[in-house]
């Protein structure tokens, strides 16, 4: 019995050997080891979400949930439940932050990366070079005189720097414009300028080239300046962790991170919350892959 | 366009489009030069002032104190070396950001190297390898802290006490030096995605014709990979290095959420952090900033001027 098992075994490793060789099976090891690492983590996330309280504080981790609870999911947005988290408030916020924050950027950087591209002006690279050192700067060592400084402008101006979306807003577009502004300069290169040319002498304006050819022309790279932007803005933690004090207007990081600090732990609902903040960004990334890829390289998103 | 009867020197093509350029590039620059440039310059203002919170809305008034700021951070026990068991938050800084850069990189270049030969389902590996990086830190962040649960119940304390690696339940992120290793290995899981694909773009780029001249010559696959791969690779390895090295560096988010700065990770950002908004002593808080990004100019100088001179 036991020779026909390793009679089976030692089969089924030459079978392996001939169909293998050393070199494709270093290949999958590594690719396997690699994919379990990374996917593990997600897949934990995603299951938890979805485990009850007995199962997250059980004496034995639980792989599989037993069914698809959504227990950790009504907390977040059933107001009848004891400990409701209005999460929906919160992803609110992180819309009403991001999405500006990626429009305007788009805009502003449309405008700024034309100009470089396409004129010669005195001060262009000074200009540049200093957009790029935000790259230099740490955010803890900005957030200090940023806050001191607006909150002067504030008692001057008369609107209030904590709890102010607007702000944060203003903020996360100084920290995307200089990726968004190099990663469109470079695709505005790209572009031969000589339909632009020819627009110009049928005394077409700059804007109007701008807006009837540059614009309709670099549709990929506006949608992942758009995306790009709109990601940073998304996952941003520490200026919203400084700026924010009232439960109302936490952005979803903020929240997720108080949920996490409770006094009584419930990983299943931070794990809810974090795939609720997860899943859009993976989406959007799966299905824009191929040309974020490309600015992923071209803009090396800070980060 | 308003047309002024003002007596004005016609202008040319050329001052015509640098005004135009200006204008388009204004908005941007105002937000950029005033949010970022000017707080960066203020700070070295801060940094030689005593500043507290009260005194953040009309900073100022405030008290000029010179070098007290630098002497106090220099001085105070989470900011310099003590032992190796208390290193100080500049050596953690350098040791966890060193570690996880080089870590990076390699797991980086593995990455590339795989995924560069054709298989069935590549681009799609391709995708699934770029979640730790694309994924909202705050989520990653936790899951780990989830997995390295220090009850029996963590999934990590549950699979290596399967294993038989310990019999006993670890608190991964509450345990001295174990704690900065794993945020050393988060780093690297986080960050190798970018480090792939700037490698995967050059690796890409590489003239096949090289590796077919060297078969000729009957090199193998080790040979051929060190004698074309890396140097074809050098450039794009040293500026990857570079721009890793100096995220993490001033990278804040991640150890804070992962351990919060205890146990032996306090890095230079958390403490500037905690200088200014746990003791509220902005102006403490300031100086620890500006001897971080002084250590950073120092390191890029010297990398710029030495490692990478040769490739230009």
């Amino acid at each position: 019995m036991i020779e026909t098992n390793t009679q089976k075994k030692q089969n089924f490793i030459e079978y392996l050997a001939a169909r293998l060789s050393l070199k494709q099976f270093i290949f999958w090891i590594v690719l396997i080891f690699f994919l379990v690492s990374i996917l593990f983590p997600f897949y934990w996330m995603v299951s938890s979400s979805f485990k009850t309280y007995a199962e997250i504080g059980g004496r034995a981790p639980v792989y599989v949930p037993s069914a698809l609870r959504l227990d950790a999911y009504r907390e977040l947005f059933d107001p009848s439940h004891p400990s409701f988290q209005n999460f929906g408030r919160n992803v609110r916020n992180s819309l009403l932050v991001s999405v500006p924050t990626a429009f305007i950027a788009v805009i502003l950087s449309t405008l700024g990366a034309y100009a470089i591209a396409r004129f010669h002006f005195k001060g262009k690279n000074a200009l540049l070079n200093s957009v790029l050192l935000i790259y230099l700067f740490p955010g803890v060592l900005l957030i200090i005189p940023l806050f001191a400084m607006l909150s002067n402008f504030a008692s001057l101006l008369g609107f209030e720097v904590q709890d102010n979306l607007v702000v944060l807003v203003i903020t996360y577009l100084s920290q995307t414009l200089p990726v968004a502004l190099y990663m469109l300069t470079n695709y505005f290169r790209t572009i031969p300028d000589e339909i632009e040319q020819a627009a110009l002498i049928d005394g077409c304006s700059h804007m109007g080239v701008i807006s009837k050819i540059t614009i309709p022309l670099s549709v990929p790279a506006l949608v992942s300046v758009f995306i790009y932007t709109f990601m940073i803005a998304w996952n941003e933690f520490l200026y919203a962790f400084i700026f924010l004090n009232s439960r109302n207007l936490f952005t979803m990081p903020i929240q997720i991170n108080t949920i996490f600090n409770d006094p009584s732990p419930r990983p299943h609902v931070v794990m809810a919350a974090s795939t609720i903040m997860t899943l859009p960004i993976i989406v959007l990334f799966l299905s824009l892959e191929k040309f974020l890829e490309k600015g992923l390289v071209a803009g090396g998103v800070k980060g | 366009m308003k047309i002024t009867g003002r007596m004005r020197k016609p202008i040319t093509l050329q001052q015509r489009e640098e005004r135009l350029a200006w204008r388009l590039i204004a908005p941007t620059a105002i937000i950029v030069l005033g949010l970022v440039l000017f707080p960066a310059i203020f700070n070295v203002w801060i940094s030689f002032h005593k500043v507290d919170l009260g005194a953040l809305r009309n900073v100022f008034d405030t008290r000029f104190n010179g070098l007290t700021n630098y002497i106090n951070v220099i001085k105070d026990f989470s900011f310099k070396f003590e032992s190796l068991k208390n290193m100080g938050a500049v050596v953690t800084s350098i040791v966890y950001s060193l570690a996880s850069t080089v870590l990076t990189v390699v797991l980086g270049l593995a990455a590339a190297l795989l995924l560069n030969r054709p298989f069935k389902g590549r681009g799609l590996m391709r995708a699934i390898f770029l979640f730790p990086y694309v994924a909202p830190i705050v989520s990653v962040a936790f899951v780990w802290r989830w997995i390295l649960d220090p009850r029996q119940s963590g999934v990590m304390n549950d699979i290596l006490t399967r294993l038989g690696v310990i019999d006993m339940p670890q608190a991964y992120l509450s345990t001295r030096g174990l704690a900065l290793l794993l945020v050393i290995i988060f780093e690297a899981w986080r960050y190798f995605p970018f480090a792939m694909l700037m490698i995967l773009a050059r690796l890409q780029a590489i003239d096949d014709t090289l590796y077919e001249a060297a078969e000729v010559d009957g090199a193998n696959n080790w040979q051929k990979f060190l004698n074309i791969t890396i140097p074809e690779l050098r450039y794009v390895l040293g500026a990857t290095f570079l721009l890793r090295l100096l995220w993490t560096f001033n990278k804040f988010d991640d150890i804070f959420l992962l351990t919060g700065g205890g146990f032996g990770t306090k890095v230079l950002p958390i403490l500037t952090y905690e200088f200014s908004f746990k003791t509220f002593n902005f102006g403490k808080g300031a100086a620890a900033a500006m001897l971080q990004l002084l250590l950073v100019l120092a390191f890029m100088l010297v990398y710029l001027k030495f490692v990478m001179k040769e490739d230009d």
